[in-house]
């Protein structure tokens, strides 16, 4: 039991900073940035290539962020700025044309093998029956730290009032002396540092590789429109419950209801499992499941 | 006692705290052209879109022909036989305005006459084409019939949305502000297309603010104001009615005369 | 040199044929689908199951082509209030859900390991000629679709489709059922994307789900968009251009002599910038849909 609760949580750490960092931005941008959860991937091989070339992990991870932050904003500025003014259907296929471009850029220069960042083998800690290493156990505790920071930020600073004032009202923010432009890109360069810390330190575990972007496309984007795009708690709200259903639809018995001893869901499905939830989100609660401001679905 | 073409009865429908239409009741009868008036903000457009299937009302009942067509959606509302206009029509750039104007002939066929051109298939589209000119030439739309239906002015696309309602064959017509931004000369033309229809058997229903175009063109005037029917008369008589002449000036027939006899005085 | 020019060609006219799928959707009717090779899966399945069962296999061409349509209706009625880019990643969650199906259930479509030993179209012709009659059909039936493409864009379907690909609110003003286009569009271009995902499982003797992933609706994406989105002759030249691009890729990993993982990467990586190129500076394609004048 125990360690179905740390394994949901551990995917809730996974997902947790991509997709808020996916939500808040859209609160801004509107419209679906397929190439977002590329960026976590970029932002795991540039802390594996900083890393290997003997930067203590923790500054790697740190410069990885911030230059995938850089990244983004640099991406927002010259690319879907521009394809904005076309509409938001054009923007998202321009966000696929740079995910291509990005997984093609990694693809070539680092191949297609998983790349495992060089640590220190360390005894898994076991408490009631539930195993995590220390690596997990530390990624957690950070994703935690960062999220709460983020709230403080959002919450209880200038910055981040301005922030949900311009995600909620951009015309009234606009008249009211906030610089959209600014806090537009500030928030881009911070969703882009969130993603990439949040898919560095989830490389630590699965190593960096080429598919770690694609194959959280479905989940992330299943955790943001749950918690309702443009809602950071949601987010965060919405990473739990897809980890939760990822982690109960394999770890549950389906025997008893078929008559048999064991039986149970084959793990790929695990993936299946998230985009009926994606699919079933947009169906039936596109504003997310705590139905709150932002509202173009 | 003939049924009437078009009767609301109890209407009304509040945004949030904001009553917008309340108890408005009126009946059109077939063959008439109805003029609505009303100052901004009096629901003029509120009342065509809930007569025309875009919004529900909160209360009461559209009727058309005796059928209740209250909760029937937009684009079922053309086959009922009534057929609407835009104040401000937005068109596409990809088609031109021959093309928007054909496809507003709504009736398909099947998937293998158009995929092989049965003969049934190209003579609908014959005389859908034919039908669509003929419509354009009326209404002085031929000159731009192969430009872009977006790129044609203001006042034209007016006309492009007029031949679209009618390539639908309705029985009643209701136009939003038909001559607002067209060319002065072009309104004697719409107003005599207007009044072509109208001999042809079709009643209309026309919003509008311009008392010239009226009194030239409708036999009757409902007028609104703030959500309620003040006045039902001809159109002579409006400057004559206290409560129009309230709605749009807020005093009395008496005191807008003495204003006005005191700016010239001054 | 001949095989690969007759490989290149089939492959290219198969795509071609998806493609004009795509376009019905996408060009015509402004629908954003991206789970669009779910439909070729269907079609390939459809033909692959055919065999497996040991039915007659030129049954799962029009097999696979009612299952598309049928998904066609259902993705049709999904999110009808959808804003139509969160109906897009609502196409492609039901494009993987269908590919992870796929993926499990081992006894209907062989799973992982995919159903193989799928006959050709013309086994029974001797040496090259089975080919050779193989790519002659592929490449009528392109011709045949273009032809058919045309006129439906023409005609008065496809007059409501781009009316409501550009004025929704206008076209149901003039009494067009939205929804009943989509499902008709949805199911059009279903059904001749399954067509050709069938001529794909005969071609390569074999239906798996590296067939179904997303990425190769990346590709059709790029070649409708590329070409020119809404016009037949441009997504003709779409395809020309990005399979030219996958085939000369491999020459000249021939010649500077790279890996397979770098060959992959300039690929994806050529196509992903033509795509961004064309997207920021020539938004409607290389060959932009032209004003048409009905005759």
């Amino acid at each position: 039991m125990l360690q179905f609760l740390v394994d949901a949580l551990l995917r809730t750490a996974d997902l947790a900073l991509i997709t808020l960092g996916l939500s808040m931005l859209y609160g801004l941008i509107k419209f679906p940035n397929i190439a977002h959860v590329q960026y976590a991937m970029c932002g795991a091989f540039l802390a594996y290539a900083l890393n290997s070339i003997g930067l203590p992990l923790v500054v790697a991870l740190v410069l990885a962020s911030v230059l995938t932050g850089v990244l983004t904003l640099g991406v927002q500025l010259l690319v879907f700025d521009r394809l904005l003014k076309s509409g938001p259907a054009i923007a998202m296929i321009g966000s696929l044309a740079v995910s291509m471009v990005l997984v093609a850029c990694v693809l070539g220069l680092a191949g297609s093998f998983p790349h495992m960042f060089s640590m220190p083998y360390t005894e898994p800690l076991v408490f009631g029956g539930a195993r995590i290493s220390k690596t997990q156990l530390w990624f957690v505790a950070t994703t935690v730290v960062l999220l709460a920071l983020f709230v403080l930020l959002l919450f209880h600073t200038q910055i981040g009032r301005a922030m949900r004032a311009l995600a909620c009202n951009p015309a009234l923010a606009d008249a009211s002396g906030l610089n959209a432009r600014r806090i537009t890109n500030g928030v881009t360069l911070i969703s882009g540092m969130l993603a990439g810390l949040g898919g560095s330190m989830l490389a630590l575990s699965t190593g960096a590789h080429v598919n770690l972007g694609y194959d959280l496309l479905l989940p992330v984007f299943a955790a943001a429109i749950l918690g309702g795009l443009g809602n950071p708690l949601g987010a965060v709200a919405g990473a739990l419950l897809i980890a939760l259903t990822e982690t109960t639809v394999t770890n549950i018995n389906f025997g008893p209801l078929f008559g048999e001893y064991l039986l149970f869901l084959p793990v790929s499905y695990i993936s299946a499992a998230s985009f009926l939830i994606l699919l079933l989100a947009l169906l039936f609660k596109p504003y997310g499941l705590f139905d709150r401001e932002v509202r173009r679905v | 006692m003939t049924r009437a073409i078009l009767e609301v009865r109890n209407l009304a429908k509040a945004f949030g705290a904001f009553q917008v239409l309340e108890d408005v009741a009126f009946q059109v009868q077939k063959g008439e052209i109805v003029g609505l008036l009303g100052p901004n903000g009096s629901g003029k457009s509120t009342l065509l879109n809930i007569i025309s299937g875009f919004i529900a009302p909160d209360k009461g009942t559209v009727m058309l022909d005796g059928r209740d067509v209250t909760s029937v959606p937009t684009f079922r509302i053309v086959n009922e036989g009534l057929a609407r206009t835009f104040q401000l029509p937005i068109m596409p750039q990809k088609m031109s305005v021959l093309e928007v104007a054909m496809a507003a002939d709504t009736t398909m066929h099947g998937v293998l006459p158009t995929l092989f051109r049965g003969a049934g298939f190209c003579k609908a589209e014959r005389d859908t084409r034919e039908r669509a000119m003929q419509l354009l030439d009326e209404l002085l739309l031929t000159r731009v019939m192969h430009l872009p239906a977006s790129a044609i002015s203001g006042g034209q696309k007016k006309l492009l949305g007029i031949v679209c309602a009618l390539m639908a064959r309705p029985r009643l017509l209701m136009l939003d502000e038909p001559t607002a931004g067209v060319h002065p000369n072009l309104r004697q033309d719409i107003v005599r297309a207007l009044h072509r229809l109208n001999d042809q058997g079709m009643t209309l229903v026309i919003v509008e603010h311009d008392m010239h175009f009226i009194r030239e063109a409708c036999n009757r005037c409902i007028v609104l104001d703030q959500g309620h029917i003040v006045a039902s008369c001809k159109p002579e008589e409006l400057a004559s009615n206290e409560r129009v002449v309230q709605a749009y000036l807020g005093a009395s027939v008496e005191e807008a005369r003495a204003q006005i006899m005191q700016k010239e005085v001054a | 040199m001949y095989d690969f020019l007759i490989f290149t060609v089939t492959i290219a006219g198969i795509y071609a044929i998806m493609a004009l799928g795509l376009n019905v959707l996408a060009g015509y009717s402004g629908l954003l689908n991206f789970g669009h090779i779910a439909f070729a899966g269907i079609g390939a399945y459809a033909t692959g199951i055919a065999h497996a069962r040991g039915w007659p296999v030129l049954v799962g061409i029009p097999l696979g082509m009612i299952a598309a349509m049928i998904l066609g209706v259902a993705m049709a009625r999904m999110g009808r209030r959808l804003a139509a880019d969160y109906w897009g990643i609502a196409t492609l969650a039901v494009a993987e859900i269908l590919r992870t199906v796929a993926l499990n259930e081992d006894a209907l479509t062989g799973g992982a390991n995919g159903i193989a030993g799928i006959p050709g179209l013309f086994e029974s012709m001797p040496g090259q000629w089975g080919q050779f009659y193989f790519t002659v059909l592929v490449l009528a039936l392109v011709v045949l679709i273009a032809i058919l493409s045309v006129r439906l864009g023409d005609g008065r379907f496809g007059r409501a489709l781009r009316l409501m690909r550009e004025q929704p609110a206008l076209a149901a003003c003039m009494g067009y059922d939205l929804l009943k286009l989509k499902t008709h569009a949805l199911m059009c271009g279903g059904a001749i994307t399954a067509l050709a995902g069938s001529l794909y499982a005969h071609y390569f003797n074999f239906a798996g789900t590296e067939f179904m992933l997303a990425a190769e609706t990346f590709v059709l994406w790029t070649m409708v968009m590329i070409g020119g989105i809404g016009r037949t002759g441009g997504v003709i030249l779409g395809v020309v251009l990005v399979q030219a691009v996958y085939a000369f890729v491999p020459f000249l990993r021939d010649m500077l002599g790279f890996g397979s993982d770098v060959a992959g990467a300039l690929r994806l990586g050529l196509i992903g910038t033509l795509l961004l190129l064309c997207l920021m500076w020539r938004r409607e394609g290389l060959l932009p849909e032209k004003l048409r004048n009905p005759a």
